[in-house]
């Protein structure tokens, strides 16, 4: 058994340990050993996440009762099964959900910023917005900073392209936000702060992504 | 030999070193896939196509134009998964032009492809299936696609997408401009912050149609017989309309001119929602 033929058996041999002719080459070849310990090691600290895979139900009522409370979602907005579950005249073909480490690194992206949004969510301020630093803007720089971080090594034109895209992103952030707080009741500016929001996961979702490849 | 002779010599060597470093290298791989498979492909650089095959195997055709990156493509034995990458050689660091990778693949129907790429453009051909594209600067190209989920993630690249029916569509690019031609379906979502976004085509199908952006342009052409529910509110931008529609009785806000705008033409078969923050809206007749 040559390298290619035992990386091919790889996701069987994490999962069960491999047959006798796979023992055999991992034993002769340091860097195959090495390689399945890593994987293996990715696997186990995968497993200690688990519990982010699906939270109790407890946790999603209380996120859909906080942004509906905040005037973000109406109902029939939210699903736990996404936007798919709107239409179900269609018929997708079904997606298998493997979760690789990549995974995890977005999903994990993907709720900081969820995190940073709701922490940073405000529709009503009483007091005077030119008076007060955005706390929008002050938290999101660590974050952007880390964004353009991850991405310091893609070439001028890309690392160019990840400055504007957030340079327009805060922009529209800091737009719907002031329309929200001008009506809090003003269901297009909410429609807009929510798709700015989006917008900005997106970033980081692409960053991130782009920075382990 | 005189001067210029030599200087000739030398450049058509230099030329000739330089031909042969970025000399393409052509190689074509071919797997079983299964028919609810999933291939993800990554390549930074170059170009991917992909195209209908005509049995269960996909075939995966790539150019290399340096032998400082190569392309790995592989597949789990079930053939559930097939994997492409595009990757640098240990200890080489290419430039962009030297990690282009040009790939032709081909898949059968019904197959769920994830690409990512930096700069490589992207194109879909006449497949059905699921398609996840995300490209930050390489232009987007879907066409002929039916009854499918596509997904797309832009940050600057172009995105144009014609001839799709029956598709749920979900595009997000931040300061892409995004064009669609006849693009029909129950659901198609397009959201942008800087880019234009431009509908041609009669909204057909029954679908929700939500088009938003920060300060991009919204134009929408559409012909007299489209049958459509169609709203258009932008909160600081302006707002226009050619199109014949008759006032709805009630509306979610109160039309403001200029800024908003609701109506219905034949049987509203097909809601249509038009949003700005700051860009401009435009409705017109084809």
């Amino acid at each position: 058994m040559n390298c290619q033929e035992f990386q091919e058996t790889l996701p069987h041999i994490i999962e069960s340990g491999g047959n006798a002719e796979d023992e055999a080459h991992l034993r002769s070849c340091p860097a195959c050993a090495i390689l399945v310990q890593d994987l293996r090691y990715i696997a186990d600290q995968a497993k200690l996440l688990l519990p982010m895979h699906d939270p109790s139900p407890r946790v999603w009522s209380n996120i859909e009762r906080s942004l509906r409370s905040e005037g973000l979602i109406r109902e029939g907005r939210m699903s736990l099964m996404g936007q798919l579950t709107s239409t179900p005249q269609m018929t997708f073909p079904s997606q298998s959900r493997n979760w690789t480490p990549l995974g995890w690194a977005i999903t994990l992206a993907a709720v900081i910023v969820s995190a940073v949004m709701l922490v940073n969510y405000h529709p009503v301020s009483p007091v005077s917005q030119e008076t007060l630093p955005s706390p929008a803007v002050s938290s999101w720089e660590g974050a952007d900073e880390q964004l353009m971080g991850q991405v310091a090594q893609q070439p001028p034109a890309v690392r160019s392209a990840y400055e504007d895209s957030l340079k327009k992103v805060n922009t529209y952030i800091a737009d719907a936000r002031r329309a929200v707080d001008d009506d809090p009741s003003d269901q297009a500016a909410q429609q807009h702060l929510m798709d700015a929001y989006d917008q900005k996961a997106m970033l980081y979702e692409m960053g991130t992504v782009r920075s382990l490849q | 030999m005189n001067l210029p002779c030599k200087a000739a010599a030398v450049s058509a060597l230099a030329i000739l070193g330089a031909s042969l470093a970025l000399a393409a290298d052509a190689h074509k791989q071919t797997f079983n896939i299964a028919p609810s498979g999933t291939m993800s492909v990554i390549n930074n650089a170059g170009s991917v196509v992909l195209r209908p095959a005509s049995g269960r195997q996909a075939s995966v055709s790539y150019t290399t134009f340096s032998d400082k990156v190569e392309a790995d493509c592989s597949s789990t034995r079930d053939g559930r998964r097939v994997e492409v990458r595009t990757h640098a050689l240990a200890g080489q660091k290419p430039t962009p032009e030297e990690s282009r990778v040009d790939y032709e693949i081909a898949v059968p129907s019904g197959v769920s492809v994830n690409i990512s790429t930096s700069t490589a453009s992207i194109t879909i051909e006449n497949l059905s299936g699921d398609f996840s594209l995300s490209s930050d600067t390489g232009q987007i190209t879907v066409n002929g696609v039916t009854n499918s989920f596509v997904h797309v993630h832009s940050l600057t690249a172009p995105v144009t997408l014609s001839n799709l029916s029956g598709v749920h569509a979900e595009i997000m690019s931040t300061g892409g401009n995004v064009q669609m031609n006849s693009v029909t379906g129950p659901k198609v979502n397009v959201s942008t912050t800087g880019g234009d976004i431009s509908y041609k085509g009669d909204f057909s199908g029954g679908g929700i149609y939500t088009l938003i952006t920060h300060d991009g342009t919204i134009s929408v052409s559409l012909p007299e017989t489209a049958s459509v529910d169609l709203s258009a509110r932008s909160i600081s931008g302006s707002v226009e309309n050619d199109f014949p529609l008759r006032d709805k009785p009630h509306t979610t806000f109160s039309p403001i001119q200029g800024r908003s705008f609701a109506g219905t033409s034949h049987t509203g078969s097909s809601s249509v929602e038009l949003q700005s923050f700051s860009g401009r809206i435009r409705v017109k007749m084809q």
